[in-house]
């Protein structure tokens, strides 16, 4: 594989760095190095996984005032002081998660500060770390019994496991536990309807991204030899995150470009203001303030596109390689009922969405759901795939109650559904929106991702959604962001997806809404096809041509209620039916 | 009867879009004349929808679009544009879901009212007197509507502009057979009003029953145009985008014409 120019640019310009530039630059890049660590962590929680934290640099502090009481107070190693620190920081994180990833929209921002500001004050106050004056005295670091210590050794040390950082990262967000963390970002409903466990995965990434605070803290203790409370407080946690918004949140190498250019144009503002304006004071804030207010109005997502639009893009599809097909679930026998909706009411508040409604599905059929709009369909699909819960009455799954189960569990059974409106990742690519739904038959996890030895199974699962992509006729835009397909295919592709997951029930909602005439035709002969491969199909589509050819018996809904249900042919002319829903001209 | 002699109110000379490098829409010229209503049929992702965001000054473009009898340079805005009487009605309706019926009502008015109308009372009656439905969920969240209210809302809140020129992207999305049929009829009867319409539509069987004039759009650019009634019984417009009707009796007649020979490059210059 090649690697794209400006990645080799920017490797070679760290690496030549310490022997290019005068001592005082070079320090300033070790700050540079471990801003980019925390900010790494920072793309990973707010520009991946949607999740906003202004208490990042309590985390640094954590790091670094661990490693300074085990070195100063006990004579203790160094590394020693890492592991503990990584330890505690570790266990804080997974305590804040627990109470604060809960929190939605706007309370999550604020829950970080409040416990930014917590932390920050805990180590002003406590005595044994030295209150407001700090801790003194903390020994160099060493490797092998080589003492690091003028500042190119440092940078050195600094800017590896900065790279190392970046390539795990990058690791990590191109595989399968990367994926699931980029449904986050507001698709959490769908991610969960593939089986994501999307609470434990959220506390994950802001663990991680605690973990690499922490191991900035650490450097930045051995760095400066001397740790005080101000670096860790909140206005240190709102500079991470202008970093983030500055370089790019959308990429990892985002966190770099962003912690460079707020450092430098900080030192420099602060040095060249008073010149200019000809006397003392904060200047440099208001300054640095206009400019990041006209850097988002130009470019709002990050310095690190606008500078990537100057380059030729380097993406390349890599030719696939023939792998063994993912193992399938054993089919259902054709005959059984496969789900069982027995007298099932959802009420919201004092509306009835759906009421006392019944029907069966068995296995080798294909059932068309319609009805007026509101009339509960959705419903349906969102109660017997776990989104919401019942209010009376019970779904059975090939014999097993499933109403109180979760979406994950129930996706486990082998449902697998499409949403009325397409719920896919827009800037993602039609080949990774689809290898979503093969998220349950992988069990890669962090460690083989980061360190790429989950790739056979990787292959195998981009095999299977290539294969279910060209199944459904999107072979030609495997590589095409899925929101630039038309609406049409958006809906497609969200079919493909849940084929992907394997499922012996498949529920559609509206999948031919937006199509034409020969594509409808085309979707028609796919799902006759799918059905006599073994997969059952719940419909709900208002184009009734398309139903009436389709299915094998009809359920037609008014009001939450069963109105009819039957054959194609008795149903539509069923008078009931024609009365609510297909009007006499039709 | 021939609206084609009235004056036009947006005539296109060879219109290009394109993201990027990629060219969705491929030096398109077409015109739509007053109180007519004018019809672009074709496959996803033959660029109608990116025709429509460019008309309606949401894409850049090349070419020249004349708007209500003028050419202006620079490109207008889309503000300047729903000021001049242009209104979009997107395919996925983007209404303030957590703002109430009336208030999504309101927000259409919002630019008539800035230049000066004060006509917003007499407006919003206007509309509920077309959707009835709408004066009944008045106070409701439009996020809690059923999709065909859904619909009804996202064109009286374009209405609520009073344009002359309305652009609609697939009108009948998602919605149920009854529905569409109230939809077609409200449309007809906005052009009796006066209203010109440009229209987007999967259910290409009833934009042709409905529409004066069609273009049928393929890979970005117009392959056959001709009168409405004309292109409904166009052999290839039958196979690629009608199929064989069931219900509405033309199953006889596009059985007739599919057993005539095909006079393949006579009429059309369409491209398979």
């Amino acid at each position: 594989m090649r690697a794209p120019l400006p990645l080799i640019i920017a490797i070679v310009g760290i690496a030549a760095a310490p022997l290019l530039l005068p001592d005082y630059y070079v320090t300033l890049m070790n700050y540079v190095g471990l801003a980019s660590l925390v900010a790494l962590g920072l793309v990973l929680l707010t520009g991946i996984a949607g999740l906003t934290s202004f208490g990042q640099a309590a985390f640094v502090g954590l790091g670094a005032y661990v490693t300074a009481v085990v070195t100063t107070r006990y004579g203790w190693s160094p590394w020693l002081g890492l592991a503990i620190g990584l330890a505690l920081t570790a266990a804080v994180s997974l305590f804040l998660g627990f109470i604060t990833l809960r929190l939605s929209d706007q309370y999550l921002p604020l829950g970080t500060i409040a416990w930014g500001i917590s932390i920050y004050f805990a180590f002003g106050n406590l005595a044994f770390l030295g209150e407001h004056t700090g801790i003194p005295g903390i020994p160099r670091l060493s490797l092998f019994g080589w003492t690091i210590d003028a500042g190119w050794q440092l940078y050195l040390v600094i800017w590896l496991v900065v790279l190392l950082a970046l390539l795990a990262a990058r690791n990590l967000l191109d595989s399968r536990i990367g994926r699931a963390i980029r449904t986050l970002n507001g698709h959490t409903r769908m991610a969960e309807a593939f089986g994501i466990d999307t609470g434990r995965l959220k506390i994950f990434v802001f663990v991680c991204s605690a973990l690499l605070a922490s191991l900035a803290g650490w450097l930045y203790a051995h760095f400066l030899r001397y740790v005080s409370p101000s670096p860790f407080g909140i206005d240190a946690g709102i500079d991470y995150l202008f970093m983030v918004v500055i370089g790019g949140s959308a990429h990892i190498w985002g966190a770099v470009v962003g912690a460079l250019v707020l450092t430098l144009l900080q030192e420099w503002l602060k040095d060249l203001l008073p010149h200019l304006l000809g006397h003392n004071g904060n200047y440099e804030i208001i300054v640095f303030g206009l400019l990041v207010v006209l850097l988002l109005h130009r470019a709002s997502g990050g310095l690190l596109p606008f500078l990537a639009r100057m380059f030729p893009s380097s993406e390349r599809s890599v030719p696939p390689k023939a792998v063994a097909p993912l193992p399938r679930r054993p089919r259902a026998i054709e005959g059984e009922t496969l789900l069982a909706i027995d007298r099932v009411s959802k009420n919201f508040g004092p509306v009835a969405a759906v009421s006392e409604l019944s029907f069966e599905l068995k296995a080798g059929s294909i059932v068309g759901l319609i009805g007026p709009n509101g009339a509960g369909k959705s419903t349906v699909f969102n109660l017997a795939t776990g989104l919401q819960p019942v209010t009376a009455g019970s779904i059975l799954f090939r014999g097993q109650r499933i109403e109180r189960l979760g979406s994950r569990e129930i996706a486990k059974l082998g449902i697998a559904r499409t949403f009325q409106h397409p719920n896919l990742l827009a800037d993602r690519s039609a080949l990774e929106n689809a290898v979503i739904g093969a998220h349950l038959r992988g069990q890669s996890g962090l460690i083989a991702a980061s360190l790429r030895l989950e790739r056979a199974e990787e292959a195998r699962l981009r095999d299977e959604a290539t294969r279910q992509l060209e199944r459904v006729g999107l072979g030609r835009n495997l590589h095409d962001a899925a929101g630039s397909l038309p609406l049409g295919s958006q809906r497609i592709l969200e079919v493909a997806r849940a084929l992907c997951a394997d499922p012996l029930l498949l529920l559609l909602d509206e999948p031919a809404a937006g199509l034409r005439h020969l594509e409808k035709l085309a979707l028609a002969a796919l799902l006759r096809n799918l059905r006599d491969s073994g997969i059952s199909i719940l419909l709900v589509e208002h184009d009734m041509n398309f139903v009436m050819g389709l299915a094998d018996r009809v359920v037609v809904m008014e009001f939450g209620r069963l109105i009819a249900e039957g054959a194609p042919h008795a149903v539509r002319s069923n008078p009931a039916v024609l009365e609510a829903y297909l009007g006499a001209a039709a | 009867m021939n609206r084609r002699d009235a004056p036009a109110l947006l005539v296109a000379r060879d219109v290009t879009i394109a993201y990027g490098k990629v060219a969705a829409v491929r030096g398109v010229s077409f015109e739509i004349r007053a109180g007519e209503v004018v019809t672009i049929v074709g496959p996803n992702g033959a660029g109608k929808t990116t025709l429509l965001a460019g008309l309606m000054g949401l894409l850049p473009l090349r070419g020249e679009v004349e708007r209500f009898g003028a050419v202006s340079t620079p490109p207008p805005s889309v503000e300047q544009l729903v000021r001049a009487g242009m209104g979009l009605i997107p395919e996925r309706r983007e209404l303030f879901a957590t703002l109430s019926v009336e208030d999504n009502l309101r927000l259409g008015g919002f630019a008539r009212w800035r230049q000066g109308a004060r006509d917003g009372a007499a407006n919003l009656e206007r509309i509920y007197t077309l959707f009835p439905r709408l004066r009944e969920r008045r106070c409701q969240q439009a996020g809690t509507l059923s999709g065909g209210e859904r619909q009804m809302l996202a064109m009286g809140r374009a209405l609520m502009a009073r344009p002359k020129l309305l652009l609609l992207d697939e009108p009948s999305l998602g919605l149920a057979p009854l529905i569409i049929h109230e939809l077609f009829r409200i449309i007809d009867e906005l052009r009796a009003g006066g209203v010109s319409i440009l229209l987007v539509e999967q259910n290409a069987r009833a934009a042709l029953k409905l529409a004066d004039y069609a273009y049928v759009m393929e890979s970005g650019s117009f392959v056959l145009d001709g009168p409405a009634a004309e292109l409904a019984r166009n052999e290839r417009v039958i196979d690629a985008y009608l199929g064989l009707a069931p219900d509405d009796g033309p199953q006889t007649r596009s059985r007739e014409s599919s057993s005539r020979m095909p006079s393949r490059g006579t009429e059309d210059h369409m491209s398979d």
